[in-house]
């Protein structure tokens, strides 16, 4: 699942190693200091299954922009908004980048090229049609801030 | 209990006088450099100064907005952590080296570790703190840990470096009603755990490791009699360290301390403007 999701933006292989139905970089480095007891969480976070879904990590999406083509560059407006769950329209873009073709799956970047989630791209239009779909942002932080504190 | 509490902290040369806490936050290395960071949260109304006693630390002087919802925390950037929670990792400096962190969630001071040594072994048994602890792994993009929902007491693999940030009563600038809800029946009842970790954890330490020893308790009960219980029955010594704070007291609760408990330090709030805490190094010998 994993890999289908990583395809979707890259050719690039990425290695990793599965707990829990939930996906690790695979780090040979850190083999070494296992311990016998059962492992939750081993290196860089990518992902989990749920169900029949794959849920990337943030440092999933951020290794895949070091990779992948398939990028839309936001302006300071659009990187809040999209944080705060919005479709990107066209006031909120700096650069597409890739191919622009709709129903791509589209990495969105700030202005420093720090990914902020992703989406899946529509195309250009006019101010008031969306240009990608929000689909994950580094937002769900706060949620998930909330969520543990209740 | 309220009167008993607040008398035996002016004894020990401290107070618990309000104090106004100073935010602070600590920048993640791994990801962005200070003077970067600072930039770019001046840009958003953010004005930080320097932590005078920590590496990575800053000041929250002036903010417009809720930190947690500024875009360069979400992106991991930074971890809101108080100032004398810095210090533990600070002084434990596993330089390259593997280290274990033994109550880890939520996991400020595991980043903090993880910036500095080759790997952090981070265990923690409460399974909705641990949750915190994968959250702010992931947030903060840490790539050297390893983390276990477990008792650390079942640990048997030694380390050189270990840290124990100990699960204690808090303090009265952590929590309101503070001095309502706590007795010196339930101090003393975190105490005996804290032994407990304490014992196992100099039993695996490395010959010649260092273990850190924190808790933002001000209860000597829970901080230099734990200390003096270590250096009468384990094999480990005190070492001083260059850091703010009061030294560790003389004598509490009618026993007289070792004359190196001077080497642990105290922060009382109305003096550092931290939250309160206590931190020991010790080696094993």
């Amino acid at each position: 699942m994993l890999t289908e999701f990583v395809k979707r933006f890259t050719d690039h292989q990425i290695e990793y190693v599965e707990v829990h139905e939930q996906y690790f970089l695979k780090d040979t480095s850190l083999e070494h200091y296992l311990l016998p007891q059962q492992v939750t969480l081993i290196g860089l976070y990518l992902g989990k299954q749920q169900g029949k879904q794959f849920i990337p990590s943030f440092n999933l999406l951020e290794v895949l922009s070091e990779y992948s083509k398939e990028k839309i560059f936001v302006n300071d407006l659009g990187e809040i908004d999209f944080l705060y769950g919005k479709h990107l329209r066209k006031r909120h873009l700096a650069d597409i980048r890739g191919a622009l073709e709709p129903g791509r799956f589209k990495l969105v970047q700030n202005r420093y090229d720090e990914n902020i989630g992703y989406g899946i791209y529509i195309g250009e239009h006019t101010d008031s049609v969306k240009i990608l779909h929000h689909v994950l942002d580094r937002g769900i932080f706060i949620k998930r801030d909330k969520q543990l504190k209740k | 209990m309220d009167t008993f509490f607040k008398q035996r902290y002016k004894e020990y040369g401290g107070d618990c006088k309000p104090v106004n806490l100073r935010k602070a936050i600590r920048v993640n290395t791994l990801k962005i450099s200070s003077q970067h960071l600072q930039r770019r949260l001046e840009k958003r109304g953010v004005i930080l100064q320097k932590i005078p006693f920590v590496k990575d630390g800053f000041y929250v002087v002036k903010t417009k907005h809720s930190l947690v919802s500024i875009p360069e925390y979400l992106l991991g950037l930074f971890y809101i952590q108080d100032a004398a929670s810095q210090v533990p990792a600070e002084i434990l400096h596993p330089k390259d080296d593997v280290v274990l962190d033994a109550c880890a969630a939520p996991g400020g001071k595991t980043s903090q570790l993880a910036t500095e040594a080759k790997a952090v072994i981070a265990t923690d048994i409460d399974k909705e703190r641990f949750k915190k602890l994968s959250y702010n792994l992931e947030r903060l993009g840490i790539k050297n840990c390893i983390a276990y929902n477990i008792d650390v007491c079942t640990v048997q693999k030694s380390f050189p470096f270990i840290l124990l940030d100990a699960p204690c009563s808090g303090n009265y600038m952590l929590e309101k009603g503070w001095f309502q809800k706590n007795s010196i029946q339930r101090i003393n009842e975190r105490a005996v755990i804290q032994k407990q970790l304490l014992s196992h954890l100099i039993a695996i330490l490395e010959k010649n490791g260092v273990l850190v020893y924190s808790t933002c308790s001000l209860e000597p009960e829970e901080d230099e009699c734990n200390i003096q219980y270590a250096l009468d029955n384990l094999p480990v010594r005190l070492e001083p360290m260059d850091m703010i704070g009061d030294p560790g007291l003389k004598s509490a609760s009618g026993i007289d301390f070792d004359k190196t408990m001077r080497y642990c330090k105290r922060f009382w709030p109305s003096k550092t403007q931290t939250i309160g805490f206590f931190v020991a190094r010790l080696r094993k010998c």
